[in-house]
């Protein structure tokens, strides 16, 4: 009783907005019982012509890419050893955590027998690209929730899962780049299928390659979006100096995929290309407007430096980034004639992830270290009593040094 | 994925000219596989064709198509059903294997595997797997090619009430038996087999009088459609050794220049971090 009172009266502290995400994850859950009540025709607008919709679409498609920031940053700041990027690590490990963890209940949702998607652990195909990503999501989400564990170890003081977490970490970063390379690009391997379905503005065979490049992309950017803004609503230090280092590195990776879409519809796609007027607009909003602008912008040094500027570039990838993967799995296999959009249970389902992915992410920094991660101060050598580390004693000089020196 | 030609596997040969539209192989269908009925209403979808598309209770189905022949008003028919491919895209793309080619001919639908994706509907390049809308824990439905009579030597359900258009068997002999129609009254046919090639070739060949786009057949391209996805995913084990493989050098190498560097700085007794120079 006591217990639940704490809870109550620490839910009736937080700020009223915190409390609406709240309402609506709720909302959100409610309209995912609906769909196990009534079933998928009768709650989504899916039928046999569009058989994914909007759950496909945005919960797994979109979602995935939107997640590779602790991937690329682990890689970046961990194997090419820009170690002042530490600070950003974890809370971008938190958010990649949280996005797979939601596109796990996303996909499980938009399952017909979800009760069988162990299935794929049991019936292997390897000819398929969807028991691939599976595969991957599943390996990749429990690399996310080990590293993701450290913090929580942190919290508890549990010293020896602590240091063997700090073992693990380089074996994990590289792991998690290395599945991150597989389902990203996988992802886009699902569309290949979709021969004389998917418009040619989308349709080449290098749409796997497209889909690993621009998530990438997407990965630095939303890092950018991300730190900027517990910058400004949750009152953070400012990240500045280490986003400019990030905003370095995205001009080329940009270049990269705009070079790699101009050669794929120059050389690789059919013709014709621009027989659709909508999907054309489409296109060049895509392009134009998500990846040729901000690729120009974060060019200049004057838009890496000001805090505005360069998250207005990174949230214009993180747009193209999306619209890019709404225009493959759903505007580029639509037929004029007849138009899927999402229904209401199909929009509160997904409002209801986006905002549960938000809201934990406070809920998480808000209890545990998350922001204030600084390695080189903690001593993770397993003290003599296997109990608290006595914070009077010295660092470690030999012992640790070779563990701190990795972060 | 390598195609599967067996010159033996039992396929539709389907002759349109010869079709009455009398859609006894719509019922016999209906009958066999035990499916309900559906309520409809007449010219619900583009024509005389009822119900108005294949769904999880009408496996196949007979389309029509008014013309004018010399002045007079004609009717031509398209049995609709599953194409059961050489290489069926939905048996590539299906994470848990549920569809299978069997050397009989059919392609088959292991519901019991099923987890529901809905990947092999976006893959058919024929729109022939459909899904039950109406359950709260729905699974996938399409024709079975009648693997259960197949299997005991009968002929599928369809082909056993057609009096006219259907004949079933070895695909070598159904081939030729086309290649011979088309040979002998080239006036009546267009020439050309539907499902010769398509897809990579399918268990269910079309032969008709009139243009098959017309008709409402798709124009699928003749590559198997596996071969697609394929040409991507067979690189995935060597994308996985190549990113792990470099990414684990590099940390070697970086760790190894900061740990001699920290040696060095130490030894030097010098207090200078390596990190405060890079920027």
């Amino acid at each position: 009783m006591t217990a639940t009172q704490r809870v109550v009266k620490e839910v009736k502290a937080y700020h009223w907005f915190i409390k609406f995400m709240i309402f609506l994850v709720a909302l959100g859950a409610a309209a995912a019982v609906t769909r196990f009540i009534f079933g998928l025709g009768a709650t989504t607008n899916l039928d046999d012509t569009y058989p994914w919709g909007l759950w496909v679409s945005f919960d797994v498609v979109t979602a995935v890419p939107l997640a590779a920031g602790a991937f690329t940053l682990g890689a970046i700041t961990h194997c090419f050893h820009i170690k002042k990027l530490e600070p950003l690590v974890r809370p971008a490990i938190v958010t990649g955590f949280l996005g797979y963890s939601l596109v796990c209940v996303g996909l499980l949702l938009d399952l017909g027998q979800p009760h069988k998607g162990w299935h794929v652990l049991r019936y292997w195909n390897l000819h398929s690209p969807m028991f691939e990503v599976s595969m991957c999501v599943m390996a990749y989400t429990t690399v996310l929730f080990l590293e993701f564990l450290s913090p929580v170890a942190e919290k508890f003081g549990w010293n020896i899962p602590l240091r063997i977490l700090r073992w693990l970490e380089m074996p994990l970063v590289i792991l998690a780049a290395s599945i991150s390379t597989l389902h990203q690009s996988s992802l886009g391997t699902f569309f290949l299928i979709a021969v004389d379905k998917l418009h040619n503005l989308w349709y080449n065979p290098l749409l796997p390659l497209l889909f690993y490049v621009s998530a990438i992309c997407t990965g630095m950017c939303i890092i950018i979006v991300e730190a900027t803004a517990t910058h400004k609503w949750m009152g953070q230090p400012n990240e500045g100096p280490l986003l400019r280092t990030l905003a370095k590195i995205l001009p080329w990776t940009l270049s990269l995929y705009i070079g790699l879409r101009i050669y794929s519809l120059v050389v690789l796609s059919e013709r014709p290309l621009f027989d659709n007027g909508i999907l054309t607009i489409l296109f060049y909003t895509e392009f134009i407007l998500g990846f040729v602008l901000p690729c120009c912008m974060f060019m200049f040094k004057d838009v890496r430096n000001s805090d505005t500027l360069r998250v207005t570039a990174a949230l214009l990838v993180v747009c193209g980034l999306i619209l890019n993967r709404f225009n493959v799995s759903m505007f580029g296999m639509m037929d004029a004639s007849h138009v899927y959009y999402p229904s209401l249970i199909e929009s509160l389902v997904t409002i209801g992830i986006i905002t549960a992915h938000i809201l934990f992410f406070v809920l998480i920094a808000k209890y545990f270290p998350i922001f204030e991660h600084h390695p080189e101060t903690v001593d993770y050598s397993i003290p003599d009593s296997f109990g608290k580390i006595n914070p009077d004693k010295p660092k470690g000089a030999s012992q640790s040094e070779a563990v701190t020196s990795i972060s | 994925m390598s195609a599967n030609h067996n010159p033996k596997q039992n396929t539709f040969l389907i002759d349109l000219t010869k079709c009455t539209g009398c859609r006894g192989c719509q019922v016999a269908c209906k009958q066999w596989n035990q499916l309900e009925a559906e309520e409809t209403e007449f010219f619900s979808g583009e024509g005389y064709q009822n119900p108005p598309a294949m769904s999880e209770y009408t496996f196949t189905r007979i389309k029509f198509r008014d013309y004018q022949k010399n002045g007079e008003n004609e009717f031509a028919f398209y049995k609709e059903m599953c194409m059961h491919c050489d290489d069926p895209a939905c048996a590539s793309v299906c994470p848990v294997g549920a569809f299978e080619k069997t050397p009989e001919g059919p392609v088959i639908y292991k519901a019991d595997r099923c987890i529901g994706c809905r990947f092999c509907m976006v893959a058919c390049p024929f729109g022939v797997p459909k899904y039950e809308w109406s359950k709260g824990l729905p699974l996938v439905r399409k024709c079975t090619g009648c693997y259960s009579r197949v299997k005991e030597g009968l002929k599928p359900a369809c082909a056993t009430a057609c009096p006219t258009a259907i004949e079933y068997g070895p695909r070598d002999e159904m081939v030729k038996i086309a290649k011979e129609r088309l040979a002998n009254h080239p006036d009546k046919y267009i020439k050309k087999i539907y499902g010769l090639h398509e897809a990579g070739g399918t268990s269910v060949l079309y032969l008709t009088n009139l243009p098959f786009d017309e008709l409402g057949f798709k124009d699928v391209t003749q590559r198997p459609l596996p071969d697609y996805t394929w040409q991507a995913l067979r690189f995935v084990p060597a994308s996985f050794l190549a990113v792990g493989g470099t990414l684990s050098a590099l940390s070697w190498i970086n760790h190894r220049r900061e740990r001699l560097m920290n040696q060095n700085a130490t030894s030097e007794q010098a207090h200078t971090p390596a990190e405060e120079k890079e920027e």
